[in-house]
C-alpha cells in the first residue's frame, strides 16, 4: 500500500524525536523523484538537514531546485504570514510599517498558533498550486517537526475553521482541512523504531489521526530494524570454541560474540515491538527499513533507503487490494 | 570531577537531551545511585517508559510523590542506605493547580475555559519543573527533562515566561479598547486601523478577545509567577545544581547536543556532566601495533571462526562483527571530536547500547558501573 499511497500528493512525514524521520523523508524524496515526479521537498522550522541530505547547500521560502525534478524549500511560519499577507496587501511601503511596528511584533508572539497555522497553509498553497494549467508539483514531502508539535501544526487548521466566523480565513482554513482529509491528496507517514516508547507514541498518534483528525495514514514505517543473519546454533557454538581459543585469539572472538549477541539481543527487541505494531495497526501497510552500519550517514545512505522502501512497496502491493 | 562527585555534591541534577536519548532512563539511574550512597532522592520525570514508570510506583499522572518501598529494592537484590521517590510532572494539570491555588473563584473557571490559556499552558514547556524545584529543593533531585528536541525550551522557559508577562506587553492586551473590538485604536491610528482589520481577517477577532480575556483574568497572578520565575532561575544558576546533558554518538543527535552546550555557556548554565548513551563499543586488539580492526580482517575472522562453525555461518558472524566495528568507528570519531568542543573539566561517560530494555531497578544499577566506574556502596 506504500506503493498506492505512493500515487497521493501530499506527505506528511511524522516521528518521536530520535527515529530518524528526516532521514525518510529524504528517502521518500529521492524515491518520488526517480519515479519521475515532480518532488518539492519542505523543511519547517529552522531545521536544515532535509535539505542537506537531499545535496542543497541551504534553503529559503523560495522552492531551489537540487536535483532534475526536485526541490527544497524552508517554511517558517512568520514568514509564511508576511508572505500571505503580502497577498492581501499589496501595497509595500504599507506593508514593512505593519512589519516593523510594536502591535504587529506582539500580536506575531502571542496569536496562538498562528505560526503553525500559516506553516501548514504555505505548504497548502504549494501542494496546490497550479503553473502553466498543471499543478505545479506532483509531489510535496514534508519533513514535519516531531510528533507532539507536528500534531500541534496538522491541528491548526482545523481549530482555525472552527473557531472563526465566516470570513476570509474560515473560508481559507476550510480549504486547507479538506485538503489534509482527503486520502486522495494526501498520506500521512509514521515513522518509528520498533522499541517500546517510540511505538507507544506510534500507536497514540495513528489514533489522534484517525479521530479527531482524521486525516489520511498512508504508511508506518519502522526504522533501523535488525534482523540477525546467523543461527542461535551458531552464536552458542562461538560461545563453547571461545573456552578453548588460545589466549592470542580470545579477546577477538569474545568480541565478535558480543557483537553477535548484541544484533541478536535488538533483532528480538524489534520483533517483538513489530509484533506489537502489527497486531495494533491492520489498515495500513507497515514497512520495515534496515538498520544501516555505517561509519557516517550520508546521501548514499539515503539512496539505499529510498531503494529500499521502493522495494518495500512493491512486495506489499498485493495488500494493497484491502485499501484504506 | 566524577559522577559520583556530581551527585554527591549537589541537591539538583538536571538531566538534559533531545527526545529519543534516554534523559529518563540516565536521570532514574543517577537517582537510584543517590538512594544507594544514603540521599533521600527524588526523581521527577515527564514521560517515562511505562515499564519503567512501573518499576518507579508510578502508574498514573499527576499521582504526586511516591517513596519506593524497601520491599522493593529487596526483591530486586539491592539495599539503599537513602530513599529513593518518584514524581510524574503533568504540566498542563500543574498549570491549572497553579490557577486553581491563586486565582480568585470568580475569575477561575474563566482562566481554565480559555482557549488561549489552554494553549499557552500546554506550550510552555519545562515551566512546571521550576514550580516543583522550588519546593523540592531541600532533597536531592533528579529532574528529567521534557522529551522535546528543542531541549532548550527547559533551560529557557523561565526567562521566556518572564519576557511573556513582561508588564508592558500585558498592559497593552489589558487595555480596554483591545477587548471592545480595537474601535478606539482603530479611530486613534489608521495604519493600525489598516493592519488590524486585516489582521482580524486574517486570524479571527475571537482569539483576540481571548487574548485579552486571559490576560485580564491573569493579571492578579502575575506577581506571584514573576516571583516563582526569579526563584526558579536563581535555583537553576545555584552552585548545588547540576545539568547533566544526555546524548547519543548520532550525527544529528551530537549536533543538538553540542548546540545545548554552547547555549547552557551563554545562560550561564552550570553544564557538569556529559552521558553518551547508547554507544557502540569499538574493538581495539592494541597489539601487533594497530589499534583497528576493519573490514580488511573479515577473512581473518571468518577464517577462524570456520574451524568450528560453517563457512556460511562464520561468514554472516564475521560480517556482523565487522558492521558492529564499522559503527563503533564513527561514533568514537564523532565523540572524539564532540568531547573537544566541551568547556574543560566536564567529566564525559559512556553507556553502552544494552540490547535489552532497562526497565526495572536492578537493570537502573546495572548502569552504574558504566556512569559511576563501579556499583553503588550499598
Amino acid at each position: 500500500m506504500i506503493g498506492a499511497a505512493l500515487d497521493r500528493r501530499l506527505h506528511f512525514v511524522v516521528g518521536k524525536g530520535g527515529v530518524g524521520k528526516t532521514t525518510v523523508a529524504a528517502a521518500l524524496a529521492r524515491l518520488l523523484t526517480r519515479r519521475g515526479r515532480r518532488t518539492l521537498a519542505v523543511e519547517v522550522d529552522d531545521e536544515r538537514r532535509l535539505s542537506s541530505l537531499l545535496g542543497a547547500s541551504g534553503t529559503t521560502g523560495t522552492p531551489t531546485p537540487v536535483a532534475p525534478g526536485l526541490a527544497v524549500v524552508a517554511v517558517e511560519g512568520r514568514a509564511a504570514l508576511e508572505e500571505y499577507l503580502g497577498l492581501i496587501i499589496p501595497v509595500k511601503r504599507l506593508l514593512s510599517t505593519i512589519f516593523s511596528s510594536r502591535i504587529y511584533q506582539y500580536f506575531v508572539a502571542a496569536a496562538p498558533g498562528l505560526k503553525e497555522l500559516m506553516t501548514v497553509g504555505k505548504i497548502w498553497y504549494e501542494a496546490t498550486r497550479q503553473e502553466g494549467g498543471r499543478p505545479a508539483w506532483d509531489a510535496v514531502v514534508v519533513d514535519a517537526p516531531a510528533t507532539g508539535h507536528s500534531l500541534q501544526y496538522l491541528r491548526m487548521p482545523q481549530a482555525a475553521r472552527d473557531t472563526f466566523g465566516a470570513g476570509l480565513v474560515q473560508r481559507e482554513a476550510a480549504k486547507v482541512v479538506d485538503l489534509l482529509r482527503d486520502a486522495r491528496t494526501t498520506a500521512v507517514h509514521l515513522v518509528t523504531l520498533a522499541e517500546e516508547m517510540p511505538v507507544a507514541e506510534t500507536l497514540e498518534t495513528y489514533a489522534q489521526l484517525k479521530d479527531p483528525l482524521e486525516m489520511p495514514v498512508g504508511s508506518v514505517i519502522v526504522n533501523r530494524v535488525h534482523h540477525r543473519r546467523f543461527s542461535a546454533a551458531a552464536l552458542a557454538t562461538l560461545q563453547e570454541t571461545i573456552k578453548r581459543a588460545g589466549a592470542d585469539q580470545r579477546a577477538l572472538l569474545r568480541a565478535v560474540c558480543e557483537r553477535a549477541a548484541e544484533e541478536s539481543g535488538w533483532s528480538d527487541i524489534n520483533a517483538a515491538h513489530l509484533a506489537r505494531l502489527r497486531a495494533a495497526i491492520r489498515d495500513v501497510p507497515i514497512v520495515e527499513l534496515p538498520f544501516l552500519f555505517v561509519e557516517e550517514f550520508d546521501r548514499a545512505e539515503v539512496e539505499r533507503l529510498s531503494r529500499e522502501l521502493e522495494a518495500a512497496g512493491a512486495d506489499r502491493a498485493a495488500v494493497s487490494a484491502l485499501g484504506p | 570531577m566524577t559522577l559520583g562527585d556530581l551527585v554527591a555534591r549537589h541537591q539538583i541534577v538536571i538531566s538534559a537531551g533531545s527526545g529519543g536519548v534516554g534523559k529518563t532512563t540516565v536521570a532514574a539511574s543517577l537517582a537510584l545511585w543517590g538512594a544507594l550512597e544514603g540521599r533521600r532522592a527524588v526523581v521527577l520525570t515527564i514521560d517515562p517508559a511505562r515499564r519503567l514508570a512501573t518499576s518507579l510506583g508510578l502508574e498514573s499522572l499527576g499521582s504526586g510523590e511516591r517513596t519506593i518501598s524497601a520491599e522493593v529494592f529487596r526483591a530486586q537484590g539491592l539495599a539503599p542506605r537513602g530513599t529513593l521517590a518518584a514524581m510524574m510532572l503533568d504540566q498542563k494539570g500543574a498549570w491549572d493547580a497553579l490557577v486553581e491555588r491563586h486565582a480568585p473563584p470568580e475569575a477561575r473557571d474563566r482562566i481554565l475555559t480559555n482557549r488561549f490559556y489552554q494553549h499557552l499552558s500546554q506550550s510552555f514547556a519545562g515551566s512546571y519543573e521550576y514550580m516543583a524545584i522550588e519546593q523540592l529543593c531541600a532533597l536531592a533531585i533528579v529532574v528529567d527533562t521534557p522529551p522535546t528536541r528543542h531541549a532548550l525550551d527547559f533551560l529557557e522557559a523561565p526567562r521566556r515566561i518572564a519576557d511573556f508577562l513582561d508588564r508592558k506587553i500585558i498592559k497593552w492586551f489589558v487595555r480596554p479598547y483591545f477587548s471592545a473590538g480595537w474601535s478606539a485604536l482603530r479611530a486613534m491610528n489608521r495604519t493600525a486601523g489598516f493592519l488590524l482589520r486585516r489582521l482580524e481577517q486574517a486570524t479571527g477577532i475571537a482569539a483576540l478577545a481571548e487574548i485579552s480575556d486571559f490576560f485580564s483574568s491573569m493579571s492578579g497572578l502575575f506577581e506571584n509567577f514573576q516571583t516563582r520565575i526569579d526563584r526558579a532561575h536563581e535555583i537553576l544558576r545555584a552552585p548545588g545544581t547540576a545539568l547533566v546533558l544526555v546524548s547519543s554518538p548520532e550525527e544529528q543527535v551530537l549536533g543538538d547536543a553540542e548546540y545545548l552546550s554552547s547555549k547552557m555557556a551563554a545562560l550561564r548554565m552550570p553544564l557538569k556532566g556529559v552521558v553518551l548513551n547508547r554507544v557502540h563499543a569499538e574493538f581495539r586488539p592494541g597489539r601487533r601495533g594497530r589499534d583497528e580492526i576493519g573490514p580488511e580482517e573479515l577473512e581473518h575472522v571468518s577464517a577462524l571462526l570456520g574451524q568450528t562453525i560453517g563457512a556460511a555461518e562464520a561468514g554472516e558472524l564475521a560480517a556482523n562483527f565487522v558492521d558492529y566495528q564499522a559503527l563503533a568507528r564513527g561514533e568514537s570519531l564523532r565523540i572524539e571530536q564532540f568531547r573537544g568542543g566541551l568547556p574543560r573539566g566536564v567529566p564525559v561517560v559512556n553507556v553502552p547500547n544494552f540490547s535489552r530494555d532497562v526497565h526495572d531497578l536492578a537493570s537502573l544499577a546495572g548502569m552504574h558501573t558504566h556512569l559511576f566506574g563501579t556499583r553503588a556502596a550499598a
